[in-house]
């Protein structure tokens, strides 16, 4: 039962409200949440009486990604095909809500962080607030941005996704909503009122949806040292679109040198902070995704994945979850441990199948009638 | 009926007056009478890996092919356009001509700036080279305008100063190329002669007291023409002229000289005009140059191969005048090169976009009330796409192996490379205008539509089978090699070497009488005839030649005389090159569904190459009994790829957004929502 009160059902006549429910551990999703959710979703799809789905977190976050712990501690005792099976109905999940037939809100009043993103970025309407903190944090972590982020975040104006992949910046409602991630950004103190409305809802023509969210909706000013600025945007435009991580340090480092700048100095410190592994891989990752559908990026982040919890090439997530998340020294020795020690050949081998190991396949997602993900309706560039 | 109709009319007509406002989406369309899009990807399965079908095809440079396709879709400048939910990139053919040419322009600088054109000119070595020849096909896939305007500047001025030139001319001239610094062109097409360079009219000479050479172009029939670069934005051209020291012609030369300032202003001396409006590539700002007696400087000769000296003699390593002429056309290879392999990008771009549109398009029903049929279902749709399909395969690994051989070029290899990359330039070239006809049509009315690429792509791309040699010229150059080869092997009682000849040392090949199905997809088999025709037809067409010659005709003449087993020949020989190029790609990899399907795909290559030729009839390698079997095989084949279509095309690894809205939801692209 606990499994079940981790995800509040609330059905208001034809619209469901899910809560996640773990604010202890800021509604990091455990297998049992991904199951239950995935369980419900395919229903709704099936009853004709439910119009829409809305997504929220109880207390300060919606959802800070996928719990990690439980995926470290499985990789450390041997058993990596435990992690698999959970990314596996992760991503699941993330296609399900990627070709959802129904509208969904996903309402974002907090911490969206890695697999959280997953779990609303995917669907057709994103709301941001006041509180909302996003951030894909994975290359600190010696993982890369999965859960289909491979698939929006190249779908982001310019290189703004490979900027917010590779670097793991945090973005506030106003950033998210000016980028795209959200899809509209409502006050906090509207939201209670914004929800009553919704309820209301007896179709599941999105255009409903929209209208009301459009009465709610505001367009926060950017803050002064927001990096979606113009001349801010153009800067990470120049340098991230670079062929390779080496290419994008040195062009981040020869802007600093023309002009010497404080959030180009924290961007350059991100970097150097980041698994070099992890920053090869997530930019590989990205440059594919921004070429396929998301059924394809999320079958290629599933051979990533297991590539990384095999550990075979690097071991950096179980190092990057013990300096962050254990031990919380913040200081992960990486191996490699330079950009120029990870050489090309072994970045090809993490989008490659997993050979060796018996019994492994690559992810089978199911069928889906809509196909097209309508995800990432694109901002104004 | 009529009345029905007229009672009909009546009622929409009493609709349109009485309501005043738009039906409500209530009232639209309801979804079980209409048509409904199907992505082809619910119905079709892909029964190998298509990203391991994908590096084999692309061959090379795969990350950095992904990173350019990203390059552009993320940018402005690419015309991003969104129809039926997907993004498209793809020039806007309705610009005018001076807008196409300033955005092909701007979307140069906009690669510079991120790096593309990096070591361009200034790494060597078979990697920088390939990596080079991956982002210019990619640049074609976006627009064949930008990869001309980008092909002229590199591969044409700049590897003129490369491989013409000498130390002075590459510290001064390389760097700044790939920099954009100056702007290059490549001025060698007159009015009056185009593939006989050496027959060009515009004179230089040489004046000692200046230290300086006079260019001058004598008569209108000397304007150079065509010259890419030339009307709008070069600053530099690379100069074709007649060399006259002395009053002796030392034959064709090539110079630098300056054509605009910095600025863009036109340089005294120099007059420039308009190619005008194009059936294509109209993004490249063709021009004609005039020279009044314009002087540069004596170090402006490229001088790899002859000099001047200070005080007017010239001086070459090389005497022989028709030799010094070959070291100079040698580096134009790498223009045949390019241009074959984007023409097979392009063929890919047109069969990828019809054959994903036949497997969600239907028409027609064969039973009464019954569902229509999808295109790709009928076996005549099949016929006309899949062998198509086929030979796109197999001249993929022909380029392939095109682009190989030229990044590890020799002195030893040029004449192969020569030859090989005529033929192969020419029957590639051939061969996307042919497909783009095939796919026009294969998606009906909606290729005509300028957004749906197929139609457009035929005057784009038309001009391939011209430029850089006329393909007939360059398959006649491919008839006189062999020629050439035949007589010196029999000469001088040598066996052949090179140039796929060396089956000619070995008996006749046998073909059985009767072929089964097994035989005609047996490679030995397949390999056999086109050895047996392309020997044959050498051996005729020395022979005919001799005989000619025998009755006093000049050897020349005795080749016009004889044109029509020469194209035969020239044809043999190129088929066979490709054929072999898709046997050794399928040897090279491992057993599997990769290595079954590309065996299908080869003998469909062989296959409808032997259906499509008269020649097997008409020269008895064939029984008509055998032709008939050919010709039911092919049928058999197009139902064994039929299967694999989709997986096929989706193979080719061209993103999306560069195909076109008939590719994907056609319906919703053109629903009244997105008007």
């Amino acid at each position: 039962m606990a499994s079940h009160s981790q995800v509040l059902v609330e059905e208001k006549s034809s619209v469901r409200i899910l809560t996640l429910n773990r604010p202890s551990q800021l509604n990091a999703l455990c297998l049992d949440m991904i199951s239950r959710l995935l369980q419900l979703f395919l229903a709704y799809e099936e009853d004709p009486s439910v119009k829409l789905v809305i997504l929220k977190g109880q207390g300060r976050a919606f959802c800070a990604g996928g719990d990690a712990l439980p995926l470290v501690r499985d990789i450390v005792q041997g058993k990596w095909r435990l992690a698999a099976n959970f990314v596996t109905y992760q991503y699941t999940l993330n296609y399900v809500l990627a070709t959802y037939s129904k509208p969904q809100v996903s309402i974002l009043n907090g911490i969206v962080m890695g697999g959280g993103a997953g779990l609303s970025i995917h669907g057709r309407f994103r709301i941001a607030t006041e509180n909302t903190v996003f951030a894909m944090p994975e290359t600190a972590l010696g993982l890369f941005p999965d859960v289909g982020a491979s698939y929006f975040l190249s779908r982001l104006p310019g290189f703004f996704g490979e900027y917010v992949g590779l670097t793991g910046a945090r973005l506030d409602g106003a950033e998210m909503l000016a980028s795209g991630l959200a899809t509209h950004f409502v006050p906090s103190t509207r939201l209670t009122a914004l929800e009553e409305d919704l309820c209301k809802v007896g179709t599941s023509d999105p255009s409903f949806v929209s209208t009301i969210l459009d009465a709610y909706t505001q367009h926060p000013h950017l803050k002064q040292k927001s990096a979606y600025l113009r001349q801010v945007l153009d800067v990470i435009d120049r340098c991230f679109s670079r062929r390779t991580v080496e290419e994008i340090l040195s062009a981040l480092e020869r802007e600093t040198t023309q002009e010497p700048n404080d959030w180009i100095s924290t961007i350059i410190g991100a970097l150097k902070k980041a698994s070099p592994s992890s920053l090869k891989i997530s930019l590989r990752s990205i440059r594919e995704g921004r070429l396929q559908g998301v059924g394809e990026c999320l079958i290629r982040e599933y051979r990533m994945a297991c590539h990384v919890f095999k550990g075979e090439i690097s071991k950096d997530f179980v190092e990057g979850c013990r300096a962050i998340l254990i031990d919380k020294d913040r200081n992960p020795k990486w191996e490699p441990r330079r950009l120029e020690d990870m050489k090309d050949g072994m970045v090809d081998k993490y989008f490659e199948k997993v050979e060796e190991e018996e019994g492994w396949e690559d992810l089978k997602l199911l069928p889906r009638n809509n196909l097209h993900a309508s995800a990432m309706a694109t901002p104004k560039l | 009926m009529s009345d029905n109709r007229a009672l009909r009319r009546a009622h929409v007509l009493a609709n349109h007056i009485l309501q005043s406002t738009p039906p409500s989406s209530n009232l639209s369309l309801t979804r079980e009478v209409c048509l409904q899009y199907s992505p082809p990807e619910l119905n079709e399965s892909y029964g190998f890996d298509v990203k391991e079908m994908r590096k084999l095809l692309d061959g090379h440079n795969v990350v950095d092919r992904d990173w350019i396709y990203g390059l552009m879709m993320q940018s402005n400048l690419f015309n991003r356009k969104e129809r039926g939910g997907k993004i498209f990139v793809s020039p806007d053919y309705n610009q005018t001509m001076e807008q196409q040419r300033e955005i092909t322009m701007k979307r140069i600088w906009y690669l510079l700036e991120n790096g593309v054109f990096k070591g361009w000119l200034t790494e060597t070595g078979p990697e920088a080279e390939l990596r080079k020849l991956a982002l210019l096909e990619v640049c074609g896939i976006y627009d064949h305008s930008v990869s001309i305007k980008v092909g002229v500047h590199f591969f044409l001025w700049g590897n003129a100063v490369k491989f013409f030139g000498t130390k002075r001319h590459h510290e001064k001239w390389l760097k700044n190329t790939e920099d954009y610094l100056v702007k290059g062109c490549f001025a060698m097409t007159e009015l009056g002669h185009g593939s006989n360079v050496r027959g060009i009219e515009t004179v230089t000479t040489y004046d000692p007291t200046t230290e300086e050479f006079v260019i001058n172009t004598p008569c209108e029939s000397a304007q150079k023409y065509w010259i890419g670069g030339a009307a709008n934005h070069a600053t530099h051209t690379i100069v074709f002229s007649q060399l006259h020291i002395n009053g002796t012609n030392q034959g064709v030369h090539a110079f630098i000289a300056q054509i605009r300032d910095q600025d863009g202003n036109i340089c005294p001396n120099i007059r420039i005009a308009d190619c005008g409006h194009k059936i294509g590539l109209n993004g490249v700002d063709n021009g004609r140059i005039w020279f009044d007696n314009l002087r540069i400087p004596r170090e402006n000769l490229l001088n790899a191969v002859a000099d001047v000296s200070s005080d007017g003699k010239y001086v070459s390593s090389i005497k022989d005048p028709d030799q010094r002429f070959g070291a100079f056309m040698a580096p134009l290879t790498s223009g045949r090169v390019t241009i074959a392999s984007s023409a097979i990008y392009s063929a890919k771009v047109g069969l990828a976009i019809a054959i994903r549109y036949s497997l969600s398009r239907r028409a027609f029903s064969v039973t009464a009330n019954g569902p229509e049929v999808l295109l790709l279902d009928y076996p005549s749709h099949q016929r006309r796409l899949l062998p198509l399909l086929a030979k796109t395969y197999a001249m993929s690994f022909a380029a392939n192996e095109l682009k190989m051989i030229y990044v590890k070029r020799t002195p030893e290899t040029n004449k192969a490379i020569h030859v090989v990359s005529s033929g192969f330039k020419a029957v590639l070239t051939w061969h996307n205008m042919h497909t783009l006809q095939e796919c026009r049509e294969a998606v009906g009315g909606q290729g005509v539509k300028t957004e749906n690429l197929v139609g457009q792509l035929k005057g784009e791309f038309d001009v391939q089978t011209t430029f850089e040699g006329d393909n007939n010229v360059l398959m006649q150059q491919v008839s006189k090699a062999l020629f050439a080869e035949y007589v010196s092997c029999k000469k001088r009682n040598k066996p052949f070497k090179g140039l796929g000849l060396e089956h000619m040392n070995s008996p006749r090949p046998v073909l059985p009488t009767q072929l089964t199905s097994s035989t005609l997809r047996c490679s030995q088999f397949q390999t056999n005839v086109f050895c047996l025709r392309e020997r044959d037809l050498l051996e005729r067409f020395t022979s005919e030649v001799a005989q000619l010659q025998g009755r006093g005709e000049s050897r020349e003449f005795s080749f016009l005389l004889s044109h029509q087993l020469a194209e035969d020949l020239g044809k043999a020989f190129t088929e066979k090159a490709i054929l072999q190029t898709i046997l050794d790609a399928e040897a090279k990899i491992p057993a599997g569904s990769v290595k079954d399907v590309l065996g299908l795909v080869r003998s469909m290559y062989a296959l409808i190459s032997l259906e499509e030729d008269p020649s097997l009839l008409r020269y008895g390698y064939l029984s008509q009994d055998n032709v008939g079997d050919v010709r039911r095989e092919v049928s058999k084949l197009c139902g064994e790829l039929r299967p694999h279509a989709l997986a096929l095309v989706t193979s080719f690894g061209i993103p999306d957004a560069f195909l076109s809205p008939i590719a994907f939801n056609w319906v919703e692209a053109n629903a009244w929502s997105s008007v």
